[in-house]
């Protein structure tokens, strides 16, 4: 492929297209090639949504001044255009119906978020289940030996589904 | 009896759309975007004589072809990202070559390469690059896809019979339609076909320019030309303003002048600025492929009338600057209007011709400019002033970029004029610009007595 033909900026593997926390009201759009929302969860970093060529990304910049909830970075070399702020804003006000394909995407990534936030009540209420279960159990405790083991298994249990929901909200917070 | 007032499109309507340029291509993919979303679908076909794949201008819709930053942007949020074979190269910067020297210039705003060069034919005549995908053709692809139908046929006469418009071609009907979309850039026989048709419509007034492409090879021209558009200010006889294009192994170099002819590309190619950057032992090739294209220059005359509407150069287009962007503009208005309004002369009144008029008063602020600008570079201390500026600016963008800003909106029509104007007209750069000249007048006094 031609570089001379490449429109936007090309990143390179992992690097950074937008950082969290940063100030910055730029949108963009992948070019070519895949780039990762991430999130850092301590030392971790969740991967919250993998983007493809043509999606957009950052436009919540567009509605609000608040600083990056996530990081974007490039997934092997991904290649993206800036969109800029104050021009797009002008544009908008002259043909509202440019923010539609903006909106139709947003309003996808809330149906999705919809959904897991569903999936993440439904841990919840099953976890809590589950913590009622056991304080019964304990009050009827009688076999302190095989009780104590199946007491343990319930507590990793709950502990797994607990981290799986924390990331669930990660998610929500970000997107 | 025709209303002023119609419904507008409903499902399974006709729609005509005369030349398959961008203003045709886009008209076609917004209105069937939209009717998509209105749960109606349209039989649109667009009567297209060129085919956008052969060589040289037959098959060419000569223009500079040069793709906006804000037009790149504006079509990547619709969805319609430019491949690499269709951008030739991808610019970040102007060079401009002026009587005071050479300054480059980049937007303060995003550092990226944000505006797209390209052909809108096969490519000139000769050339062997291969893979070449012309604007137009990837446009009109776009508009098959989203559910057009294409035929590659000259309409040479309209006639409104039974209240609707029918289209011929060499005494052929082709077909009545429900709207016709008059699409066909400034060619002068098809203009004089509208106005026939006594609805008010009077085509747009045009000026020539001349076109010409260069071979020059791909290594030369990525380290010359590097991704950067060349404009030439050097008051040469009959050549007011040259603009260098790159593109892969050839350069388009567009003028504009008094009736300009193959012999000012010769004369342009002699001048001793621009034959620094031709290639060693260079010699002006005898035959190379031009064009004589005209620019819109001036709006036509009330743009839509009952079942009719004029988008793209056969009705408003933004002045010297980004005509394929107000192509976007006009054809994206008339087919929200035909959709969510109607198609009655007084529907198109309402709610089409207010875009054409905001690019038409623009165009006025547009004029004031260019003559400001005219002006700036007729007086020496005010133009040195104003380069020096200019220099300074581009060392560091970050820290104040007015009259770099200002440049880079008005030659990459980023902006529109009237925002560039409002800027312009801010007290502390104009006191900056005139102690910048006044300096510059007393250095060349005080160096001129030593
Ligand atoms: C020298 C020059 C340089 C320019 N540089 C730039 C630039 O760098 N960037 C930019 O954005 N703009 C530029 N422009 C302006 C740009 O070319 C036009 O604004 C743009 O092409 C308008 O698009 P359109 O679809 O309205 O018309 P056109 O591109 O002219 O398309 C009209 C189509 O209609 C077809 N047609 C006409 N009559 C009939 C008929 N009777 N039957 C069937 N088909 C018909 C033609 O074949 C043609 O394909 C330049 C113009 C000139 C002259």
């Amino acid at each position: 492929m031609p570089e001379e033909g490449l429109l936007g900026r090309i990143y390179k593997d992992d690097e950074i297209i937008v950082k969290e926390g940063m100030q910055s009201r730029t949108m963009y759009v992948v070019q070519s090639g895949k780039v990762k929302i991430v999130k850092s969860d301590g030392d971790k970093e969740i991967i919250l949504a993998v983007l493809n060529e043509g999606d957009i990304f950052g436009e919540m910049s567009l509605f609000d001044a608040s600083p990056r909830s996530a990081s974007v970075k490039a997934i092997g070399e991904a290649r993206v255009l800036a969109i800029e702020h104050e021009g797009l804003l002008k544009r908008i006000t002259m043909d509202p119906t440019l923010a539609f394909r903006i909106i139709k995407q947003m309003s996808q990534r809330i149906r999705n978020l919809n959904s897991k936030l569903s999936t993440a009540m439904r841990t919840i209420t099953q976890v809590n289940n589950k913590l009622l279960l056991l304080n019964s159990e304990n009050v009827t405790f009688r076999d302190r030996e095989t009780k104590s083991s199946h007491v343990i298994d319930n507590i990793a249990q709950i502990q797994k589904e607990l981290h799986k929901c924390n990331e669930l909200f990660i998610q929500n917070e970000s997107l | 009896m025709k209303s002023a007032k119609n419904s507008p499109l409903k499902d399974g309507a006709r729609v005509a759309i005369i030349g398959g340029g961008p203003a045709g291509s886009f008209f076609s993919i917004f209105a069937s975007k939209l009717a998509k979303d209105l749960g109606r679908r349209l039989d649109i076909t667009i009567y297209e004589r060129k085919t956008f794949v052969n060589q040289g201008a037959a098959g060419c819709n000569m223009c500079a072809g040069v793709v906006s930053e804000s037009l790149v942007q504006l079509l990547a949020l619709e969805g319609i990202n430019l491949p690499p074979s269709v951008v030739q190269s991808g610019i970040e910067s102007y060079h401009f070559h002026t009587q005071n020297g050479n300054v480059r210039i980049k937007s303060s705003r995003l550092q990226q390469r944000g505006i797209a060069t390209i052909y809108r034919g096969g490519g000139p005549k000769g050339s062997i690059e291969k893979g070449i995908q012309s604007f137009d053709d990837f446009l009109l692809h776009k508009a098959v896809e989203c559910g057009a139908k294409v035929e590659h046929i000259i309409v040479d006469e309209i006639r409104m019979e039974r209240d609707k418009p029918v289209l011929y071609s060499r005494g052929k009907m082709l077909h009545d339609c429900d709207l016709l979309v008059g699409a066909s850039g400034v060619k002068a026989s098809t203009g004089e076909m509208y106005e026939k048709l006594g609805t008010g419509y009077k085509a747009p007034s045009i000026i020539k320019a001349m076109q010409s492409e260069i071979e020059m090879g791909n290594n030369w021209i990525s380290s010359q030309f590097a991704h950067s558009i060349h404009i030439f200010l050097l008051h040469i006889p009959r050549i007011k303003f040259v603009s260098i294009i790159p593109k892969g192994d050839f350069i388009t170099i567009s003028i504009l002048g008094k009736e300009p002819d193959a012999g000012c590309t010769k004369v342009f190619l002699s001048h001793p600025e621009m034959r620094k950057m031709l290639p060693p032992g260079f010699k002006i090739p005898e035959k190379f492929c031009h064009c004589f294209p005209k620019i819109n220059v001036g709006a036509a005359r009330k743009p839509f009338a009952h079942r009719l509407v004029f988008v793209g150069d056969a009705s408003s287009a933004r002045l010297y600057k980004d005509g394929i962007g107000s192509s976007y503009i006009t054809s994206k208005a008339a087919a929200h209007t035909a959709l969510l309004y109607g198609i009655g002369e007084e529907d198109f009144k309402e709610h089409y011709l207010p875009a054409c008029e905001t690019l038409n008063r623009d165009n006025l602020f547009g004029q004031f400019l260019f003559h400001v600008n005219d002006l700036i570079s007729t007086i020496s201390p005010l133009s040195r002033g104003y380069f020096k500026i200019i220099q300074q600016e581009q060392k560091n963008l970050q820290k104040d970029a007015h009259y770099s800003d200002i440049l880079w909106d008005m030659f990459t029509g980023s902006r529109f004029y009237k925002n560039i104007f409002i800027r312009a007209l801010n007290p502390l750069p104009i006191i900056r610009l005139l102690l910048a000249g006044s300096a510059s007048s007393l250095r060349k006094v005080f160096f001129s007595h030593q």
